[in-house]
């Protein structure tokens, strides 16, 4: 299972830090053996969404098995609606995660680390909305 | 024929986030289902936020059940990893 490749994480955030800081969390969580690549902010660095930025990473996280696409917030989904409808020279399989940000990528990571497939990983970040902190 | 076993240890560390991250990634690896107790807070030992939900601190003491055909090595490696995890205070 550990041999093949891995599933990889996308996270498309308003935010470049926000975007890289919750890589930087998910990927100590989670053994740092998982692509976590990071579509944050604008082109220019202002607070947005880029949607070449998504493409890019997209690019970077795909090793064979898949990515989980994690937007933030309202325009972040839109932006990735917007990519994976009009565009054809994607990786895949790709699937997004109605998860919350921070928890749902942790929880992603880990399971992607423990070689979940795409079905695996993406009900590990959706599931994320369920899991209590208290 | 799936068996069940089970084993506990006296956390001597606080049950961080990195070490949350190696139960979950670990259990996964096994067959059989493995739960977490601490007092009356249970958790499926694969989920990194249920288990770190167990808000498990030094002192503690944390029971390992497992059920299936891996049983006894999952409970093995579930116990070494809480006892070596929570040593260094991660």
């Amino acid at each position: 299972m550990s041999d093949e490749a891995k599933v990889g994480i996308v996270l498309v955030s308003h935010s470049a830090a926000l975007a890289e800081g919750t890589a930087e969390i998910a990927g100590q969580i989670g053994g740092g053996t998982v692509v976590i690549a990071t579509a944050g902010g604008t082109e220019d660095g202002s607070i947005g969404t880029s949607i070449a930025k998504v493409r890019r990473a997209l690019r970077l996280a795909d090793a064979g098995a898949g990515v989980v696409i994690l937007p933030d917030l309202g325009s972040s989904v839109l932006t990735v609606r917007a990519l994976l409808s009009e565009s054809e020279n994607l990786p895949g399989p790709l699937a997004v995660a109605d998860a919350p940000f921070v928890e749902g990528t942790v929880a992603a990571t880990v399971t992607a680390a423990a070689g979940g497939d795409i079905k695996a990983v993406l009900s590990a970040a959706e599931e994320a909305r369920h899991a209590r902190k208290l | 024929m799936p068996e069940s076993c089970e084993a506990a240890v006296t956390l001597s560390g606080d049950l961080h986030a990195r070490p949350a991250g190696s139960l979950a990634m670990a259990a996964a690896k096994f067959a059989s289902a493995v739960e977490l107790t601490v007092g009356a807070s249970k958790a499926d030992a694969r989920s990194v936020l249920a288990v770190m939900g167990l808000g498990a601190t030094s002192g503690q003491q944390v029971t390992v059940r497992a059920a299936g055909p891996d049983a006894r090595q999952a409970v093995t490696t579930m116990i070494g990893i809480l006892a070596d995890a929570t040593r260094v205070g991660d």
